[in-house]
């Protein structure tokens, strides 16, 4: 059998592709149904928070940022509760990274706030002496791609069955609403209305002049995406 | 029996699968070249005699050419 | 015209070596970049007067990194050498065929249009984010496309072969072929955004080339790291396994010390592989037992990866003076102890207890480059400078500077991969460490500022091993142009060099 297989180039090629399919088989497909289960009070992205993720994979943050706490005192006490699988369950894609130039910031939303995101992203040695990381300046004049992200929203809820416009579970025991708009025109008046809540904790004059002229410059919806994270 | 109790067994019975079909192709290469009904290292020729007018290691006949 | 003996016909192969100088250079030089901006944070801005930070900083370049010595200078190499090799245990000519070197050609120019465009579009931020995974959609069925190209000319070329069995070289052709078309069509499944519509019937909404992964979370990243790791097999240990199979007996005229050894790693590398991906996950929220398989099955990879890596020294047994004077083959030897050393260190890396220390740090990344500049690197490098000779038909320019070349790049590589050693265990122990109150003992900070020193001296070694890579150009392209003309009895086994 074996060599007959070392000469029939094509019944090898098939063995070859039993081997190497069969492990991706047995491994991932029976997690699938339930790895993405969400756990209570994780809620889908709004839209700005979605325009804030699409800015954060444009950079690649997550060349440097891990967002995976891992079961371990040193790592809850630096970073807070260890990661759960249900929380990622509306990332598409996920974002763990695979190196901590910098920290984790899977709750980054727990203990930093707008304002200090701000300073930071501006000047990251100038927040914390010493840092390596890189000044983002363009994302105070850049502006944030909203339609993309409306229709980044769009395709989660219709091919994913992210529950959009439903109530979902909280903590607490409350339940909560995301929203989701019904035309591009209205998708970009409900980010409007988002990032003035963000813009009014900064300071960045031109940043605050832009979002009163109906501009949301890429900084804003980041923040608001940094802020989700908890 | 849940998806999970599947997994176990495939995962299981696959290995065991894979794991003689490896061990009986080790036997195969020893046992056929002791008995010598093939010669596995002169393929390794193959690399040396590589010249398009060298003589093939071993030639493919017409009639077994499909 | 008629009565001209057949020859190889190596058009297919000079185009891809062409682009393997190219693009390991540009990739390499990006390389440099990314180090020293991790040494000296000011790089990042340097071009800023120019308004051009914001495509000159790290997170930027990075994956223009990854992708550019994965994509281009890894994969041209695979194509060059087999559109070299291939041919040659085959006993076929490529000119034999008019449909296999029009296929070849359409391999090539494809694949410099999808080089564009993914250099256009990750310098535009335009990324999937998954790790060597980056492409959008329209990029990735291009991807497809020059992918099943080479498919259809690997197996055009088994076809018309003159040698009836498949010399162990084009097991390793065949399964990269066959495993990277899987684990790259898994991996990229994506809904493109234009595909939705809004309520109010709007449709073609935002960047049409934007998409939404097929996966989320946990499972998106489980199918990340099965590909991420089998990529690494399929990309960077399988193709280079069937280089040195082939240009290390044929260099030193010896033949593969063990035929029979090198089928069983073959099939063992096969099964093993595919089970350790869980060793990127270890203690994330993927299921326990799959973590604990990648674990066990990354410690029996050792096996079959070792097994041809013993096969490739014992090959040079009783000939050990070559190593000594030549030094192609000393770059060869040298792969093939980087291949052990970094198939060691990874089932090391995949022990529980030592990645919980060495994930996310600097060890990681040396461990990578061990593998990848000491192995994929090297052994690239020397295919190439065998087969110049053989496809201008000219003796190789300068044996000096290919020996000055071993020796800086040999450095280059030894200051990257301690320098990261010490840089990740000391901020995976920084990480953990905590004070006799058990608070934690060092802020974030601390553990970045400690580094500074480990990441010059890396950037130091980076450096050195680019020069060698200029060099290995430059004496590249002398032998093009101006190496001594040769005739083909001087091919037989060594390379003719000129001192
Ligand atoms: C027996 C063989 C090997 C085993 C078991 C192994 C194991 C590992 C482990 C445990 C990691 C770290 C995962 C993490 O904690 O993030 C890793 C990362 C990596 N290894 Fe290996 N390794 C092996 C051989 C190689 C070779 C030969 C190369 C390349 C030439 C290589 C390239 C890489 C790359 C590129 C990564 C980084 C992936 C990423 O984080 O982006 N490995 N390997
Ligand atoms: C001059 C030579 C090179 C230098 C200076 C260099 C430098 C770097 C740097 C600074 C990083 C980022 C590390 C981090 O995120 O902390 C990196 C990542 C990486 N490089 Fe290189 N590199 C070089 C050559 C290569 C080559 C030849 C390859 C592959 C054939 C390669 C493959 C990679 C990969 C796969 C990563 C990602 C590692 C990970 O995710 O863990 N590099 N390199």
């Amino acid at each position: 059998m074996f060599h007959w297989l070392e000469k029939h180039p094509f019944f090898f090629a098939v063995g070859v592709f039993l081997v190497i399919a069969f492990a991706g088989l047995v491994e991932i497909l029976p997690n699938f149904a339930q790895a993405s289960q969400p756990v209570v009070g994780t809620k889908p992205y709004t839209l700005l928070e979605m325009a804030g993720r699409e800015v954060y994979i444009k950079n690649s943050c997550n060349a440097c940022h891990s967002q995976l706490i891992r079961p371990f005192k040193a790592e809850t006490d630096r970073y807070g509760h260890y990661s759960l699988s249900g929380e990622y369950a509306y990332d598409r894609p996920f974002l763990w990274g695979s190196k901590r130039i910098g920290p984790d910031l899977h709750r980054v939303g727990d203990y930093r706030t707008t304002d200090w995101h701000e300073n930071h992203m501006k000047d990251p040695a100038g927040v914390v002496p010493g840092s390596i990381m890189p000044a983002y300046t363009w994302m105070f004049t850049n502006l944030a791609d909203i339609n993309t992200a409306y229709a980044d929203q769009l395709t989660n809820a219709q091919f994913f069955n992210v529950p959009y416009n439903k109530p979902v579970p909280m903590k607490d025991g409350t339940t909560l609403t995301v929203p989701m708009a019904k035309s591009v025109a209205e998708a970009n008046a409900m980010a409007l209305e988002e990032a003035k809540t963000i813009s009014a904790d900064m300071k960045d004059k031109d940043v605050q002049d832009m979002v009163a002229a109906g501009k949301i410059p890429e900084i804003v919806a980041l923040i608001a995406y940094l802020n989700s994270l908890k | 029996m849940d998806i999970f109790q599947l997994q176990g067994y495939a995962y299981f019975g696959l290995v065991t699968l894979m794991v003689v079909i490896l061990y009986s192709y080790i036997y195969h290469l020893y046992s056929s070249e002791k008995k010598g009904t093939k010669d596995f290292e002169k393929y390794g020729n193959m690399a040396l005699n590589d010249e398009i007018d060298d003589a093939p290691v071993e030639k493919i006949s017409k009639d077994e050419k499909k | 015209m008629e009565n001209r003996p057949l020859e190889y016909d190596y058009t297919v192969a000079k185009m891809f070596m062409l682009t393997t100088v190219l693009l390991g250079a540009v990739g390499m030089l990006i390389g440099v970049i990314l180090a020293s901006e991790m040494a000296f944070p000011g790089v990042n801005t340097m071009l800023g007067s120019l308004g051009l930070n914001e495509f000159t900083n790290f997170s930027r370049l990075r994956p223009l990194h990854t992708d550019s010595v994965i994509f281009g200078f890894t994969l041209s190499g695979i194509f060059a050498t087999w559109y070299y090799v291939g041919q040659r245990v085959l006993k076929v000519s490529m000119a034999e065929s008019k449909l296999l070197m029009f296929l070849g050609k359409m391999h090539f120019w494809l694949y410099i249009l999808v080089v564009a465009a993914a250099v256009v579009s990750l310098f535009m931020g335009i990324t999937s984010s998954k790790e060597y995974a980056e492409f959008e959609w329209p990029i990735d069925i291009a991807v497809v496309v020059v992918w099943v190209t080479w498919g259809l000319g690997i197996f055009g070329l088994i076809g018309i072969r003159r040698e009836r069995s498949l010399y162990i070289s084009i097991w390793y052709y065949i399964a990269t072929f066959l495993g990277i078309a899987m684990l790259y069509l898994f991996n990229n499944m994506e809904i493109p955004t234009i595909l939705a519509t809004s309520p109010a019937g709007e449709t073609g909404i935002g960047a049409w080339y934007h998409s939404v992964s097929m996966y989320s979370g946990t499972n998106d990243a489980l199918v990340q790291w099965w590909y991420g790791h089998n990529a690494v097999a399929f990309g960077f240990t399988v193709p280079i396994v069937a280089m040195i199979y082939y240009f290390l007996p044929k260099e030193s005229g010896q033949a593969v010390y063990s035929y029979k050894l090198s089928l069983l790693s073959f099939w063992g590398l096969m099964f093993v592989y595919l089970w350790a991906g869980g060793h990127h996950l270890l203690f994330s929220t993927v299921p326990d037992w799959m973590q604990t398989m990648g674990s066990v099955f990354s410690v029996v990879l050792i096996l079959p990866s070792w097994g041809s890596a013993i096969n490739m020294l014992l090959t040079m047994k009783g000939e050990w003076q070559q190593v000594a004077t030549s030094p192609l083959i000393k770059f060869m030897v040298l792969a093939s102890t980087f291949y052990m050393f970094s198939t060691l260190e990874g089932p090391i890396q995949a022990i529980k207890s030592v990645n919980a220390i060495a994930h996310f740090t600097d060890w990681i990344v040396g461990h990578v480059h061990d593998g990848t500049l000491g192995w994929v690197g090297f052994m690239i490098m020397a295919a190439l400078f065998h087969m110049a000779p053989r496809v201008f038909k000219r003796e190789l320019y300068s044996k000096s500077l290919m020996g000055t070349q071993f020796w800086i790049q040999t450095l280059g590589v030894v200051l990257y991969f301690t320098s990261m050693w010490i840089a990740g265990i000391t901020q995976g122990m920084m990480w953990r460490a905590h004070d006799e109150y058990g608070n934690l003992a060092y802020s974030f900070i601390d553990t970045v500022t400690a580094l500074h020193p480990y990441y010059t001296i890396r950037a130091v070694g980076g450096l050195l091993y680019l020069i060698g890579f200029f060099m290995f150009a430059y004496n590249i392209y002398k032998t093009m142009t101006s190496g001594r003309r040769v005739e083909e009895s001087e091919l037989q086994s060594a390379s003719p060099m000129a001192a």
